[in-house]
């Protein structure tokens, strides 16, 4: 019984810090110390279940990452993707749900690793963050979010081709442009 | 003194060099069709099959072609687990094993590799000098790995 309410106290702590993230990305308009405010769910924390949710917490970080030119945090958030890629509480998966999360999620793990291994190389990391970002759309729409996600589109991405990312905010952070074109794009679909 | 010294050296070099020899090397060639090559899921046109086969496949596919100095140790144990690492990444001999979505984000992998100059590995270049893909032939594989890549997402 003991184990089972600190199960819940600290995941209710781990969801309020994912959620102060998003408080913090409103209220901010200083994007270095955003960077700061981001509380995630460390990969080391293997007290509670690795749920959906901090899966995309670190999609979020890649982008957050990508969105300020700063790879290395896009890096890191690709490393801590992996870990949770793979260390993920899948007992209540249905049958279906499993089957396609195999094959997601396998997906969505090699252009993390990817993104993970290239700190230094920005365009490198957009180009698997475009891919993965095709797998996370398809993975909330296979299990839920617990919040409101938006789909938005950059329709100059990839010589005209367009390309979209998953944003936790209604505004407009756009991770393939960077610093340069922050706010370009718009939201395409929202995803309750 | 020091003259004996740098013998006994080269002599326990060559020994150890001659006794690598007899390391076995597990060669990459396959000869039976596994009937899962890329060109029996998607159309490979014959231009690009060319270009796959010169560049690619010597560590991308089932099937490589060695070199002479492949045979000797231990470039031959290098280039093997070279080759192991490189079909887990991609193997165009068991494209046709991968999911449909695995499928399209390998092709589009190949276009961005190549636009990014990341393939071939410039280490491979070197030894490979037909490998040192022209911009025709590297837009002509950009254009096939997207479009089919396109085609695949367009069929879901």
């Amino acid at each position: 019984m003991k184990k089972i309410i600190l199960g819940l106290a600290i995941a209710a702590v781990t969801l309020t810090a994912c959620n102060s993230k998003k408080t913090a990305d409103n209220q901010n308009t200083n994007e270095d110390s955003q960077t700061v405010n981001v509380k995630l769910p460390t990969s080391s924390d293997t007290v509670k279940a690795v749920t959906f949710n901090d899966v995309l917490c670190y999609y979020l970080r890649i982008k957050n990452g990508l969105a300020n030119d700063n790879g290395q945090e896009a890096a890191k958030g690709g490393k801590d993707f992996v870990q949770s890629i793979l260390k993920i509480d899948k007992t209540s998966f249905s049958k279906v749900q499993n089957d396609k999360w195999n094959d997601i999620a396998s997906d969505a793990q090699e252009m993390a690793e990817h993104i993970g291994e290239n700190a230094d190389k920005l365009e490198h990391q957009r180009e698997h963050f475009e891919m993965l970002s095709h797998d996370i759309y398809d993975l909330i729409k296979l299990l839920g979010s617990s919040d409101v996600m938006y789909k938005d589109l950059d329709t100059m991405y990839n010589n005209g081709k367009g390309a979209y990312w998953i944003s936790e905010s209604k505004e407009i952070k756009n991770p393939y442009m960077g610093k340069a074109m922050q706010t370009s794009g718009s939201i395409q679909e929202v995803i309750k | 003194m020091i003259k004996r010294l740098i013998i006994k050296i080269l002599l326990v070099a060559g020994i150890v060099f001659i006794a690598i020899q007899f390391i076995p090397m597990a060669k990459n060639i396959s000869l039976k069709e596994s009937g899962k090559d890329i060109s029996k899921v998607v159309v490979v046109p014959i231009k690009v099959q060319a270009i796959l086969k010169n560049a690619c496949y010597d560590c991308h596919s089932n099937n490589t072609h060695y070199p002479w100095y492949s045979h000797v140790q231990p470039i031959g144990s290098m280039l093997g687990i070279h080759i192991q690492q490189a079909k887990e990444k991609l193997n165009f001999s068991e494209f046709g094993n991968y999911s449909n979505r695995r499928q399209i984000s390998k092709l589009q992998g190949i276009a961005n590799s190549i636009k990014d100059d990341i393939m071939p590995l410039s280490s491979y270049k070197l030894m490979h000098k037909s490998a040192n893909l022209t911009e025709v032939e590297k837009n002509l594989l950009i254009n096939w790995a997207q479009q089919t890549s396109d085609s695949l997402s367009a069929g879901n």
